[in-house]
């Protein structure tokens, strides 16, 4: 059920150079509303260092990135500066993210961990929590803070785990609970950097679930890395393939997995990946 | 006359930087595998300073035998800290805080300690070279500088033949970047971290006796590390010319400072070096960058 | 023991508090270190104290604008190296707090190394009261607001912070400005208890000494720097029969506190959540059976692929 809405995230001509070596090079696409959008490529391919790009942790060497039509990061060409907004910035504007290797607030309770990352939907100034009286715009704004992280834990089925602190938490529970904080935000577009890393197939498949019904309820458009051809094949809508840091391919999910190009790269490289790839095809 | 007294100056500077150099070696060595700062690094060098002090006034012994005995006893205590500070910290993945508060108790506790037993009045080494300078070219060249910097040349050098050529400074510089691979590559981390404790001790060690020889000793003298710990991170925390090339720079422009402007500006031009440094580049003039990662 | 003495140390444990509240806030939420708090307790002082003693300022303004001083100075100097990392921002505020001694010792406008003296005594046993009772219940609003939650979200984890949309320097350089401001204002109370101020009272030791405080009572808890406060400052007048023994026994402490319980006292706990939280405490107890139950007891160790 894809929704054919305008242009959410476009990259053009990205290039981001570590020293000498080109990490990735010359990259283009764009992500339409709504959609669900693969980045997928061999080990080393430049997927990580995409979404580092464009969150803002590192500044572009060229190209240009546009959410919504704002430049987020360009690198320096034709007389005209390099501009980069700062992560924080970019999170604000609408963009969050998950991380390969899980990184939460790992000795506060899962309850917390949600009711930081909704500070946005609050505004009170600094000196405000001094007066604490009712109907002041702080214990307002505290209660409707309160209320909104809570309404996502049971969202996101992690309500009897609120004050479990969030280290203690198993693997997949960790990864949800980062998908919450990332929601709590309330972003456009949400980054899944490995979201299926180290599950079975019954949790795999939950979470291909999970994602579909994200995407609806919170209206957002999805950019997921993986290696779980699965995942990726169950629930993209369309699929950017990278190799060495270049565009190999983009296309549906069975035009990638009909592609001779594709399946050579995965070959080419890495021999665990071909069955990957052959099962996506069944 | 102009040029002779700064040559004067430039010896002078020499001499305090090989004070400073042979201890930012150990900051530094310390620094380039655990990533903290070892303030516990002036106690190390206060014990040596007495070491030698008791070595040649108590025991009577010959000088090179109780500066011998002052660099073996100041390694063993540097290894001794080590290992009874540093490895529970160390074995349960402490973050770099707790070693410098640590590291900072042993000083505390290695200070009072000395100041309780032996008490807290200035000693003098025994005389062993002649005060009278050695005449050259106009110039009139200290003794003990000579020492200081004959010393500081020797030892550093061979630190940096150990680090650079043997087996044992193959495995310092690969568990400089990274332990964990260096474990896995078969490299024994405990006993790295022990040889980086003992090479810096001794060393520290020297550089406390020698110190004291030239002015007294006192339970605070390992105050001076804080300069050469600037030196260190001048010259690029972890990096083993980096310290020695920052510590001769401090001593030198110390020295200039107290020389041609004013001696009260001669410990403030340290700290605004270190300063100046941290904002203009953090990693000082030889230490390597790092990149973070997501 | 005299209540004259006793008022003496309670009064010495106020000035001492403020400077700890400010570290813990600093050192406790937010996750950075600190080995220039002197410095900024130096600038307070000395700015109060010539408020009082050449100025003819009354005591409480004179107080606040210690405490603005060391601010200014705190975001000048954050505004400089706080882009810096973890360790090299330690090493930057050690380098601040004996430059600012070093200054003051060679500024004759300041008295040199002979500091000021002919203070009036101000500072006393209320003033202590109004300002520890002020300076804690500031800290304790801000910390639980939105702002508190980002700066410990800064100690948690600073890149998820960002990742979060938390302007991470921001909230540092906030922190710091606080942290600068409650340790001027200590200086301020220091000045006017003992009516004169010297450079040498100012050392880096102290700086250490304050570190120390915090990390007994417990990093990221306001219960636990009050606590520590207490009885850090308490246990040495107690011990003062042991003369130079105290401070050998007091090293040693430091160690084995760090080697046992690096947690300190209360780490992460307040006193109400002693009171206030079973329920939450049952529940979250509840959660973890469940949690092993159903993953055969390997929660947090993840799942193998």
């Amino acid at each position: 059920m894809k929704r054919e809405g305008g242009e959410v995230l476009k990259l053009e001509h990205v290039t981001k150079q570590f020293g000498g070596l080109t990490a990735v090079g010359d990259v283009t696409f764009d992500i339409r509303e709504g959609e669900i959008f693969g980045l997928i490529g061999p080990n080393g391919a430049g997927k990580t260092t995409i979404f580092n790009l464009i969150n803002g942790v590192y500044a572009l060497s060229a190209g240009k990135i546009l959410f919504y039509g704002k430049t987020i990061g360009a690198g320096a060409a034709e007389g005209k500066k390099a501009l980069q907004l700062k992560p924080f910035r970019i999170a604000q504007m609408g963009i969050t993210r998950t991380f390969q290797n899980i990184r939460l607030f790992k000795n506060l309770t899962v309850y917390d961990n949600v009711l930081i990352a909704c500070h946005r939907s609050a505004n009170y100034g600094l000196f405000e929590p001094l007066l604490r009286l009712k109907g002041t715009r702080f214990v307002k704004q505290e209660k409707a803070l309160k209320h909104k992280a809570e309404e996502l834990l049971d969202l996101m089925g992690l309500a009897f785990y609120r004050d479990v602190v969030s280290v203690n938490l198993p693997y997949g529970l960790q990864r949800k609970l980062e998908i919450a904080r990332a929601l709590a935000l309330s972003p456009k577009l949400l980054l899944l950097d490995e979201p299926a890393a180290g599950m079975n197939p019954e949790e795999t498949d939950s979470l291909m679930q999970m994602i579909r019904s994200i995407r609806d309820d919170f209206h957002l458009t999805v950019l997921i890395i993986e290696h779980h051809m699965d995942l990726i094949m169950g629930v993209c809508d369309r699929i950017h393939v990278l190799n060495f840091g270049k565009s190999l391919l983009e296309g549906t999910p069975g035009q990638v997995q009909n592609s001779p190009a594709v399946i050579e790269a995965y070959l080419g490289v890495q021999d665990g990946e071909r069955c990957a790839v052959k099962e996506g095809e069944q | 006359m102009e040029t002779e007294q700064f040559l004067q100056q430039m010896i002078n500077g020499l001499s305090l930087g090989s004070v400073y150099a042979l201890m930012a070696v150990g900051y530094s060595l310390v620094y380039s595998i655990m990533n903290f700062s070892n303030f516990a690094h002036g106690g190390v060098i206060m014990v040596g300073a007495y070491i030698g002090y008791y070595a040649m006034t108590a025991a009577n012994m010959p000088f090179w035998l109780a500066f011998a005995l002052c660099g073996v006893g100041a390694g063993l205590l540097a290894v001794l800290l080590e290992v009874s500070v540093y490895t529970p910290l160390r074995n349960r993945n402490a973050p770099f805080l707790y070693y410098i508060i640590s590291a900072m108790g042993a000083s505390i506790f290695l200070e009072n300690f000395v100041i309780a037993t032996i008490g807290p009045t200035y000693r003098t080494y025994p005389q062993v070279f002649s005060t009278a300078p050695i005449r050259l070219a106009g110039l009139s060249l200290g003794r003990i500088d000579l020492m200081i910097i004959a010393v500081a040349a020797i030892g550093l050098i061979a630190l940096v033949i150990i680090i650079d050529k043997t087996k044992i400074g193959l495995g310092i510089r690969a568990s400089s970047f990274s332990i964990k691979a260096s474990q896995l590559m078969g490299v024994n981390v405990n006993v790295t971290i022990f040889l980086v404790f003992l090479l810096g001790g001794i060393l520290a060690g020297f550089a406390g006796m020698l110190f004291g020889m030239k002015y007294t000793v006192y339970p605070t003298i390992g105050g001076i590390t804080t300069k050469s710990f600037v030196a260190a991170v001048f010259g690029g925390l972890g990096s083993l010319p980096g310290a020695i090339i920052g510590s001769v720079l401090l001593g030198v422009i110390e020295v200039m400072v107290s020389g041609y402007i004013s001696s009260n500006f001669r410990d403030l031009i340290a700290f605004v070096i270190l300063i100046g440094i941290l904002i203009v580049k953090p990693t000082g003039l030889m230490g390597k960058p790092s990149e973070d990662k997501a | 023991m005299s209540w004259y003495y006793i008022e003496g140390i309670l009064i010495q444990c106020g000035y001492v508090l403020m400077v700890v509240l400010g570290l813990s806030l600093l050192t406790g939420f937010t996750g950075l270190f600190s080995f220039g708090h002197a410095g900024f307790m130096a600038i307070g002082a000395y700015v109060a104290a010539i408020s009082t003693a050449k100025w003819g300022l009354p005591f409480f303004p004179a107080l606040l604008l210690g405490g603005i001083a060391a601010g200014l100075v705190g975001a000048g100097l954050g505004s400089l190296t706080l882009n810096l990392k973890g360790d090299y921002f330690c090493i930057a505020t050690l380098g601040f707090g004996e430059a600012v001694r070093l200054i003051l010792e060679n500024w004759e406008y300041v008295g040199g190394a002979r500091g000021i003296s002919g203070i009036p005594w101000k500072t006393d046993i209320t003033s202590v009261l109004i300002a520890c009772t002020a300076g804690t219940l500031g800290l304790m609003a801000l910390i639980r607001s939105r702002h508190g939650r980002s700066i410990i979200a800064i100690r948690e984890d600073e890149l998820a912070a960002q990742m979060s949309g938390i302007d991470t320097f921001r909230y540092k350089m906030i922190a710091l400005i606080f942290s600068a401001v409650y340790a001027g204002i200590g200086g301020g109370l220091l000045a006017h208890y003992m009516t004169y101020i010297q450079p040498k009272m100012f050392q880096m030791v102290k700086s250490t000494e304050y570190t120390i405080i915090v990390i007994f009572g417990g990093l990221g808890s306001i219960t636990g720097s009050i606590i520590g406060t207490l009885i850090l400052t308490f246990l040495p007048e107690l011990l003062r029969t042991l003369n130079n023994w105290r401070l050998v026994i007091y090293g040693l402490a430091v160690i084995v506190m760090m080697v046992i319980r690096p947690r300190g006292l209360m780490g992460g706990v307040e006193l109400g959540d002693l009171f206030r939280l079973p329920a939450r405490k049952r529940a979250a107890r509840l959660a973890e059976q469940r949690l092993k139950s159903m993953n055969g007891g390997d929660a947090g160790k993840g799942a193998q692929r």
